[in-house]
Formats: C-alpha cells, sequence, structure tokens
C-alpha cells in the first residue's frame, strides 16, 4: 500500500502514514495526535515531546524477529502512575502483523495481541490480585499477575497501531511466565486485549548491532545540577533512569522529572552512614557498577531489625543491588515473578526449592542518593524470603493506590460484595534473586578494606564444608572395596600346629610348664597368628612365650590366655570367655622359626592339655572397621557443627525447621 | 578447604591400611629381644629368661 499523505487537521502540515494499517501519526511539527477514521482525520490532541530516555531504539529502526523482518514505525511514553515512564515501540511486520516492543530499566518484551475467542473472559481488573494465576491461553498458557496499574499517555512519536489519546488513562495488568513468557493485559476497552510474547535482546530481535557503538559508548556521567532547596550543587549518577535523588548537601528528597528537580520533603539527618560510599565504583559481572543509591530499611520482630541496601547501576548491566545484613552481604538481582511458584512454605525457582524464611512488613528507614523509582521514607511493603544457601529468593509486594471505587462481580452474594468492598489496588510483585557474597570479595571489589566481620549465621550464607560429605561416602566407598580386596587376597595358611597333652600337675601355681616347638618356617612381610585352645571347665589356662628365629635367636614375645567360665544366676545362665583365644602380632622376616613357652593353669594340681597353632596371612577385619570409623571421624564432627550452624541460621525465622528458638 | 584436607587426610589413610595390610603390620606388638642360647636350650634357662606376667584369669 501506497504511502497516505494528509495535513495535519491541527496545523496544516504534510503527516504521512506509510504504513497501510497504523492508525495514528504524530505531527513532526505540532505534535498534535492524528487519526485516521473512515473519512476525515481526527486531531486527538497534543502529545509531549519525547523525554530522552537512552534508549537503544529509534523509529525506523529495521530488524527481524521469528524470521519476519518488521521496522519499528512508532514510539510512545507511557507514565506510570507512581512516577516514572517507559517507551513503548510499535513494529509493523512484513506479514501486516504489529509488535509491542516495550522497553524498561534495560529490559525489552516484546508482545502481540492475541485474538480471544468470545467465550474467554479474564477477570476484571478490580478483582485481578498481584501474584494470582492468570489463563491467558485457556488450556495451555497461565501466566502469574506481576503487577497491575494505571499508564497515562505522555508523548508519543511516529506512527501507532491504535487509537492513542494524549493524556488518557488506562489500566493495564503485567503478566510473567515460568519460561521468560510476558504478557499484558490492557483494560483500556470494555473486553479486555490481551498481548503476549516474552522478553527478548536486541540481538535476538537483528538490531544489536545497529546502535551497538552508541550503547557501548555509554556510560555512567554525572549530570550537574543544583538543589531547589538549598542550591547546592548535586550530581546525578544516572540521569536517563532516575526518577529520586537525595541532596547531599541539605539532605533534602528530591524528585526527578525529565532532568528537573522538585522538593519533596526534607529527611531526617542520617542515622546510618553507608558503608560503601556512593559514587563508588567495583567490579562485578564483568562490569563495573557504580553505587548510586542507597537505602536503609527494616522489619519489626521482638524488636526492630535493619538492614542496608547498596544501589548498582551500570548501563550495559542496568540494576543490581548489594545488601548488607548484619555484615553479611548479597548480591542481587531481580527475576521475573513467572519463574517463582510458590506452594506453601516453599518456592521453586527454576527447579531449585526454596524454604520460606521470613514473610514480613518491610519498612523504608532513609534513603540517599539516587532511585530508579519514586522512593519514599516509610514506604512499606510485604517481603517474604526464601533460602537456598547460598541463595535467597525475595518476594516484594506493594500496593498502590485505590484503582476506583468498590466494585462487586455480576451476581456476586452479599456476603461476597461485603467481602470484595475493597478497591482493589493497583500493585506489583517483584522477585529477586540474591547471592551470598563474601566480605573478601566485596572489598576486593571496591578496592576497599576494613569491613566489619559479621557475627552470627545470615539466612542464606553458604555452608562452606558441605562437599566433606561428597569426600565422605567417596572414600567410604574406597576404603570398603580397598578391605574387601585385601581380604579376598589374602594368602592365609597354617604354618604350625601341635597338641601338647601331656602337661603334668605343678606344684604350685608359680611353677609352669616350659616346651619348645617343632621349628616351622614363616614367609616375611605376612602377620602372623597364634591361637591356644584349652579344655578349660570354669577356669583359666595361659600360654606365654616367645617366637624365636632360629638363625638369629632373636624372638618376639607373645601372650594367650585362654579362659571360660559359665552358671546361672537367678534362673538365668551365663558364659564368659571362651575355650579358644588368639593373639596377632606382626610380620618377621622369612626365615625358621620355633616357639618357645610356658603355661601356667589355674587347677594346677591337675593335668591340662593345650594345643597351639600359629597361622600366617590372616585378613583382618578390625583393620577395616578401623580405617572406615578413622574415615569417618572428621565428617562426623563436621555433621555436628553443621546441625548447630544450621539451628543458628533458622534461629531469627518463625518458620524454622528446628523449632522456636 | 577443610574438604581437601580432608580428603588429602583420606587418602593418606587408606594408603596406610594398604601399608598395614600388605606388610602384616600388627599394633600393641611385645618389643622384641634375642632369647639367648641357654633360654632356647632348656626349660630352666627358659624360665628364668622368661618374664611371667602372672596371670591369674579375669574371673
Amino acid at each position: 500500500m501506497s504511502p497516505l499523505q494528509a495535513s495535519c487537521p491541527a496545523c496544516g502540515a504534510t503527516v504521512t502514514f506509510k504504513t497501510g494499517s497504523s492508525i495514528v501519526v504524530v505531527c513532526e511539527f505540532c505534535h498534535s495526535a492524528v487519526a485516521r477514521g473512515d473519512r476525515r482525520l481526527e486531531d486527538l490532541g497534543k502529545v509531549a515531546e519525547i523525554v530522552e530516555t537512552g534508549s537503544p531504539l529509534q523509529v525506523g529502526l529495521r530488524g527481524v524477529y521469528n524470521g519476519v523482518a518488521f521496522e519499528l514505525t512508532g514510539r510512545a511514553q507511557l507514565g506510570h502512575e507512581a512516577g516514572g515512564l517507559w517507551d513503548e515501540w510499535y513494529a509493523a511486520f512484513a506479514n501486516g502483523a504489529w509488535g509491542w516492543l516495550a522497553e524498561a530499566q534495560g529490559r525489552f518484551y516484546f508482545t502481540f495481541q492475541q485474538a480471544v475467542g468470545g467465550q474467554h473472559l479474564f477477570p476484571p481488573f478490580e478483582y485481578l490480585q498481584v501474584g494470582q494465576a492468570v489463563a491467558a491461553i485457556p488450556g495451555s498458557l497461565t501466566l502469574t499477575v506481576a503487577e497491575k496499574g494505571e499508564a497515562r499517555a505522555l508523548g508519543a512519536e511516529g506512527e501507532i497501531p491504535y487509537r492513542l489519546v494524549p493524556g488518557e488513562q488506562h489500566r493495564y495488568a503485567d503478566l510473567a511466565g515460568p519460561r521468560g513468557e510476558f504478557g499484558t493485559l490492557d483494560y483500556s476497552q470494555p473486553q479486555p486485549l490481551i498481548f503476549l510474547g516474552r522478553e527478548v535482546t536486541l540481538a535476538e530481535i537483528g538490531v544489536a548491532a545497529a546502535r551497538a557503538p552508541e550503547r557501548e559508548a555509554r556510560r555512567v556521567q554525572a549530570h550537574q545540577l543544583s538543589c531547589p532547596n538549598c542550591g547546592g550543587p548535586l550530581a546525578l549518577l544516572a540521569p536517563d533512569v532516575t526518577e529520586r535523588v537525595t541532596c547531599p548537601n541539605c539532605g533534602s528528597l528530591l524528585d526527578v522529572n525529565q532532568g528537573q528537580l522538585k522538593f519533596l520533603k526534607a529527611l531526617q539527618r542520617p542515622r546510618v552512614v553507608p558503608i560503601i560510599p556512593l559514587g563508588k565504583t567495583g567490579e562485578f559481572e564483568g562490569g563495573r557498577m557504580t553505587v548510586i543509591g542507597f537505602m536503609q530499611r527494616s522489619v519489626t520482630f521482638d524488636r526492630v531489625y535493619y538492614w542496608e541496601e547498596y544501589l548498582l547501576y551500570n548501563p550495559q548491566i542496568g540494576f543490581r543491588w548489594l545488601v548488607r545484613s548484619d555484615d553479611h552481604w548479597s548480591f542481587v538481582q531481580s527475576v521475573s515473578p513467572g519463574e517463582v511458584a510458590v506452594s506453601g512454605k516453599r518456592a521453586v525457582f527454576r527447579g531449585k526449592q526454596f524454604r520460606l524464611f521470613q514473610d514480613t512488613a518491610a519498612r523504608v528507614e532513609y534513603v540517599a542518593g539516587e532511585f530508579y523509582w519514586k522512593v519514599t521514607e516509610g514506604e512499606t511493603v510485604r517481603a517474604a524470603d526464601f533460602i537456598r544457601a547460598p541463595e535467597m529468593l525475595s518476594m516484594e509486594i506493594s500496593v498502590g493506590a485505590p484503582a476506583q471505587e468498590p466494585q462487586a462481580q455480576p451476581g456476586a452474594t452479599n456476603r461476597q460484595r461485603r467481602k470484595t468492598a475493597y478497591v482493589a489496588p493497583t500493585g506489583e510483585v517483584n522477585w529477586s534473586l540474591g547471592t551470598y557474597v563474601k566480605r573478601s570479595d566485596v572489598e576486593k571489589a571496591f578496592g576497599i578494606s576494613g569491613l566489619p566481620r559479621p557475627s552470627n549465621i545470615a539466612p542464606n550464607q553458604p555452608f562452606l564444608h558441605k562437599k566433606i560429605y561428597k569426600y565422605w561416602m567417596l572414600l567410604l566407598a574406597l576404603t570398603f572395596v580397598f578391605g574387601i580386596v585385601v581380604m579376598a587376597t589374602g594368602s592365609r595358611r597354617e604354618v604350625f600346629r601341635a597338641t601338647y597333652n601331656d602337661l603334668k600337675p605343678r606344684t604350685g601355681p608359680e611353677d609352669s610348664e616350659v616346651r619348645f616347638s617343632e621349628p616351622f618356617e614363616l614367609k616375611g612381610g605376612q602377620n602372623i597368628k597364634i591361637t591356644a585352645e584349652a579344655n578349660v571347665d570354669n577356669s583359666w589356662l595361659a600360654v606365654d612365650g616367645d617366637i624365636i628365629d632360629q638363625a638369629t635367636g632373636l624372638g618376639q614375645a607373645f601372650s594367650v590366655p585362654v579362659e571360660y567360665y559359665y552358671g546361672s544366676e537367678s534362673g538365668e545362665s551365663w558364659s564368659e570367655g571362651s575355650r579358644s583365644s588368639d593373639v596377632h602380632i606382626s610380620a618377621l622376616p622369612a626365615g625358621t622359626y620355633t616357639l618357645a613357652f610356658e603355661v601356667h593353669w589355674e587347677k594346677w594340681q591337675q593335668p591340662a592339655a593345650v594345643t597351639i597353632r600359629v597361622e600366617q596371612g590372616v585378613p583382618r577385619l578390625i583393620h577395616l572397621v578401623l580405617a572406615l570409623l578413622a574415615v569417618s571421624i572428621i565428617p562426623i564432627l563436621i555433621g555436628i557443627y553443621h546441625f548447630n550452624f544450621e539451628k543458628r541460621r533458622w534461629a531469627d525465622s518463625d518458620h524454622s525447621p528446628y523449632g522456636s528458638s | 578447604m577443610l574438604s581437601k584436607i580432608y580428603l588429602a587426610a583420606g587418602i593418606l589413610l587408606i594408603v596406610f591400611y594398604g601399608v598395614v595390610a600388605f606388610t602384616g603390620k600388627e599394633f600393641g606388638d611385645p618389643q622384641r629381644q634375642v632369647v639367648p642360647e641357654e633360654a632356647r636350650k632348656s626349660a630352666g634357662g627358659y624360665r628364668s629368661f622368661h618374664y611371667w606376667s602372672g596371670y591369674r584369669g579375669g574371673k
């Protein structure tokens, strides 16, 4: 279709509809939004000039998405009710379709309007809850309400595929899915419109290269302004994105609107000084990030607990947080609400399960520096933390202003009407993932030293010795297998056996029978087991002697007592000892040996008999058991320490698996 | 760090176990000593050489 040229109904300048299906074009001369109807052009009113947001996109930029070429024909800047604005770009595809490319805080979301059957009804805006699951495509795609609010059309340029009325407000809900899906429910019409798509990168849509050098060139640069309250100098470190800033001279909280500062209120003098100064840069995630904001926040349980949050910014990376709590540090980045599934006290994120640690109201106590949203002291959100060390998944639900008068759903009972007598608030749910950072790593990142040492266990502090359990299992298995091999390959053999059944009665208990054995051969490197067997009956017999090398005369002493007692007591029979006993001695050098030994026995008045047996290469189960125990000592001690570590970790939680502290 | 030290110590322990097993080492052996010629030849000589602990049974 050839471009349609016409005169602007407001100023008479030529306006051109290059795209056949566009509805509105913004007059380049008078900034009127000009809509085309069936018969004539209509002036919808003047839009504000586009505010420079530092976007890498521009009208006229071409790209390819899912194999179809597109061109960005227009852009609208929409104002958030909480302040701030975001860009919405309109992409005309070669196949006649339109795409909505939303840009907020350095992220891009490509969505497309979906045709929904008349049977499918989306929940009315008033009943929509942040965090609620919504069937975006019945039966196939369920998304989570991440944010609901009101947007106002502020500025615009180029061609737009819908009837954009300057200043008109409309309600919307942003939806997020578990695999990066993104959607918007647009309540500007009686039947809500749904736009579905996903988060994309500029590379994915083929426009990264177009502005890459310029993006690369962007840096956090100080933008010098004067405080409207005290006149003191004030530097904005992230002028493109800052919505609120505090004056370092008088402590006033200032609103940032298109580079202009407006005094909001005087803040209390700082109760706390940021331990990392504002403006300091540190190396994180492969990029240098600047500390542009500082907040002190609190929760109240039995007392008030404070923590600090440092807002980090890099134009290429976006925003991150560094959180200091009880002198523990975490590096935090936001995640899509759709990626998190909560069930009771569990949250699942990317296949990992997190456990609820606390769920309470968090309050902003003090702010300093710059922020990308309209922060105020006293701002309170519902905050819930789920932990899986070293990570912590945090949910914050903020509640905005009431959207409109209370409305009950058609057909609601009186009870339901009473129950829904509250206006459904606007608000948003934000999820973030914090990863524990060692104090030394924070010091290294910022090139500082002397950060205080923590004195307790952080909720997401990793237990550093967990690997020991893996090694324990490995060593147990190795030891066991090795022990089995040792015992299976042992060359057990009997080298001597003799029975002495002619031991005559002695003259007294000290009098002994001395015997010398026949010689026998021993191999080197094999242990020796000497066994004595005697038919003792409620008595003992002891064999004490030496195993003597015939060649050198070197003797290894040994002692084998045999005792066996039995009887009955209170009707129960008992026995103790055995009629056979043995002793193990270390290997001796190979050679010819004899035994020389004395025999004593308890009933010396009577004759006695004893059998002596010598074996070599006897497998020793006790050695395997001792080795397994030795391998286990450290892990067992670590396990006890680990248990106490976990107990201390959960000490401040109302949801401790270890019971109340 | 502790985990690695433990792993190294555990491997050394297995090696030690192997050394014990393959050299026939036992623990708690009494001291070895040369038995004099006369003690190896006669009961009286051995009785005077050998120290008897005076075992009296365990009951």
